[in-house]
């Protein structure tokens, strides 16, 4: 710049002016496509399609590194298929995925395909969140043929077909055997929360093992506990029990976790996100019985299934829930998210590959394609059909919305509960209080 | 640059009316456009303020009256999230915790700051490798895998549970127990103690030694020389550290979330003041409450920096004349 000056003999204002006003205009340019490209970065993420037909769609659910895997190797069969269908993946664990989910759904960008639960059908139907298949269903992109036992309701609501089970599951009692054998204890169908709690009893006096991790915490099971009793937990668009019920439920709860059959709260705590039960904390916990693939690659023992405790000595409570495949309905691809859906329940190699790892499959062409041949995808299969042979099954209510903070707060305060931060009055009357928010909002 | 300008005011061409009084004409032009100039090279930052400072501020501030769930539009709702606040005995629990971890946790580790600022300002050798290893734990400290190390740590049957119980002081892993896992967070925070010790450390080298060498003729022992001359001449750094980590610690989320894995509990002995907006506001979906929590933090951090302030004279000296 010096150089100019001195050959010109001194620059004028006029054409020092001009040069500033290049580089300013250069420096707003600049800065305008900062602004610009923040912009489309914000907005945009649409998954359109582009020049030669191909479509990208979003699909999204919870999990860890093993399902991963599973999931990638179905989507490239997918991918072989439909060679005009892309699919990005995103994945989290259960409590991230759901937040992000929020965040997303909310922000109106939601995945085009995700992993659902019925805990957050009405929920997210209710702020037109969720694709209804049906038209889908209809113009034949996706088929509702060969679902086992009438699995396929469990994504119906107020008529609308809101999302599509890739497998079932089953409250079950998963039960540490080396624990139960040692104690001479053998579960029997049809028996008694009395003789179950007496069964626990007996293993901490012989083998100084606490019994259960914690039972009165688990909303699911308590709803088994209710249906048991001619009630549920949810009805359409409440709660389906009363505060002397739950005040029971608490009291002996906290009895049993002072009286030592129960695993100490502290314990427990500590031994998250790991299972007290994998730990030998416990000898026994209730929860869905594709779980137990879990305990045997976390604990030493081995680990088997066992019948819910009932009260009559006949009806368990028991039903079907599963894990579902939801569209958006904000998606621009409904079509393709029908085939990937429909792909995904109905091919058969996808359910050798998936396997039990969403519980058991959903249509009779996965479920007769994969036969496992590991102990606990066996005990899993088995204990579905002795379970279905039964006859105790009934079917789920479909949850309020809300219901996803209802069980936060239930499995939260039982445990304020057993830590004896609470009592057992204070505690009910806040569960009550913080259920009536989160239904009402 | 500089010089190239004032080159350029005395070469204005010659129709600017240099009668006039003030600043000529071209100046003011000159002027005008360098503003101009700054604002535009300004303008990104200008930009990112507006859209991500100031705009979700102000809308956060909407949303602290407004009951907002994310999807539905906001509904006004005037200052009932503040009333039910008030009456949420969870509020209350996230409230007292928060005070208890500021309340012990502040002091612990600006006493711990002080002395071993005390002993790293002596000339020593190796006082380098010191200086540095202290300050080391305040650089990663805020990391998430320091959350994770920490709640190895306390677990039942690690190191900190095997070391009480060999001293037979059993109580098992401090992370499942709600008495004790706040503690293990205050040992945290205290851990980071380098960046006000490097602070620290600055204002004693401030000192003056004659000050010292005077005390000494007199006949001060090393107490009274700290008490009546380091105390004093460093009480403006005090003051310093003292507001910034009270209001640091104010904010505190990551390390108790990490470390009560995701929880904030077990019984909620964790769910200092931040967790529990986050619940609130992502987990719930309560956007509108979580708001006017946040506005009540800010509003509760200002008071505290202005009881700070004005408490400052009465402890705080600052030398207008030593330099």
């Amino acid at each position: 710049m010096e150089r100019t000056a001195t050959s010109r003999g001194g620059p004028t204002v006029g054409e020092n002016g001009s040069v500033e006003r290049r580089t300013v205009l250069k420096a707003a340019g600049a800065s305008l496509a900062t602004l610009g490209l923040a912009t489309t970065t914000a907005c945009g993420g649409d998954s359109g399609g582009s020049g030669d037909g191909t479509v990208e769609i979003r699909f999204a659910w919870w999990g860890a590194e093993e399902r991963a895997k599973r999931i990638n190797q179905t989507i490239a069969l997918f991918e072989k298929k439909y060679p005009k269908i892309k699919v990005k993946t995103d994945f989290q664990d259960y409590v991230a995925f759901w937040e992000k989910f929020q965040t997303q759904a909310a922000g109106g960008n939601p995945p085009d395909v995700f992993q659902n639960a019925v805990a957050y059908l009405r929920k997210y139907d209710k702020r037109s969140v969720l694709l209804d298949l049906k038209s889908q269903v209809d113009a034949g992109n996706l088929s509702l043929k060969n679902f086992r036992a009438g699995v396929e309701k469990v994504g119906e609501v107020d008529g609308k077909l809101l999302g599509i089970p890739v497998g079932s599951n089953t409250m079950s009692l998963v039960l540490d055997e080396k624990v139960f054998e040692k104690a001479g204890i053998k579960p029997e169908e049809g028996w008694t929360w009395d003789e179950y709690f007496a069964a626990l009893k007996k293993i901490h006096d012989s083998q100084k093992v606490a019994g259960d991790t914690g039972y009165f915490g688990i909303m699911y099971l308590y709803d088994l506990y209710l249906r048991q009793n001619g009630k549920a937990f949810f009805t359409e668009d409440g709660l389906g029990f009363d505060e002397a019920d739950l005040t029971e439920w608490w009291q002996d709860g906290y009895n049993r976790v002072k009286a030592g059959i129960i695993t100490d709260p502290k314990k427990v705590e500590q031994n998250k996100p790991k299972s007290s039960l994998a730990s030998g904390d416990a000898a026994s916990e209730f929860t869905w019985d594709n779980f137990t693939v879990r305990y045997a690659t976390e604990g030493d023992s081995t680990y088997g299934l066992a019948p819910i405790p009932t009260t009559d000595g006949k009806q368990t409570g028991q039903y079907l829930s599963s894990l579902m495949l939801s569209g958006s309905a904000r998606t621009k691809h409904p079509k393709e998210v029908a085939q990937f859906i429909d792909f995904m329940v109905h091919d058969p190699e996808v359910g050798k590959i998936m396997g039990y790892d969403r519980g058991i499959l959903a249509t009779t062409e996965q479920f007769d394609a994969y036969k496992p041949t590991d102990a606990p995808n066996q005990a899993i299969a088995k204990y579905e059909e002795d379970v279905a042979a039964a006859g105790v099954l009934g079917t789920i209510t479909p949850h309020p919305a809300g219901a996803d903070t209802v069980e936060a707060a239930f499995l939260r305060i039982a445990g304020d509960l057993s830590q004896g931060k609470t009592k057992v009055s204070d505690a009910v009357k806040q569960f009550f209080s913080e259920a009536e928010t989160a239904l009402a909002a | 640059m500089g010089t190239a300008v004032t080159t350029l005011i005395k070469d204005s061409p010659p129709d600017t009316p240099q009668a006039r009084p003030g600043p000529p004409a071209a100046v003011k032009r000159r002027g005008r456009r360098e503003n101009l100039a700054g604002y535009l090279f300004m303008s990104p930052w200008i930009a990112g303020f507006l859209l991500l400072t100031a705009g979700p501020m102000a809308a956060s501030l909407y949303f602290a009256f407004t009951d907002y769930n994310l999807f539905d539009s906001p509904k006004w709702i005037g200052l009932d999230n503040f009333t039910k606040m008030l009456d949420d005995p969870r509020w209350q629990k996230s409230v007292e915790v928060t005070a208890k971890y500021v309340v012990i946790g502040t002091p612990l580790k600006l006493l711990l700051a002080l002395g071993v600022a005390l002993l790293l300002a002596q000339s020593r050798r190796g006082q380098a490798f010191y200086r540095a290893a202290f300050y080391a734990p305040s650089l990663i400290g805020a990391s998430v895998s320091v959350g994770f190390v920490w709640r190895a740590l306390f677990s039942d049957d690690a190191v900190v549970d095997r070391t009480q119980s060999f001293f037979g002081w059993d109580v098992g892993g401090w992370v499942g127990n709600p008495d004790w896992v706040l503690y293990s967070l205050v040992a945290l925070t205290v851990w980071q103690f380098g960046a006000p010790m490097v602070i620290f450390l600055a204002g004693l080298k401030q000192v003056p030694k004659e000050l010292y060498e005077a005390a000494e003729v007199d006949g001060a022992g090393p107490f009274k020389r700290f008490w009546s001359i380091t105390l004093p001449m460093i009480s403006p750094v005090l003051f310093f550290n003292v507001l910034l980590e009270t209001i640091h610690s104010f904010q505190i989320f990551g390390s108790a979330y990490v470390v009560s894995n995701a929880t904030c509990g077990p019984a909620d002995s964790t769910l200092v003041y931040t967790c529990y907006l986050y619940q609130k506001g992502f987990k719930e979906a309560q956007m509108g409450f979580a708001s006017a929590m946040a506005w009540m933090l800010l509003l509760a951090v200002a008071l505290v920096t202005a009881v700070l302030f004005w408490s400052q004279k009465r402890w705080v000296h600052y030398e207008e004349a030593s330099r």
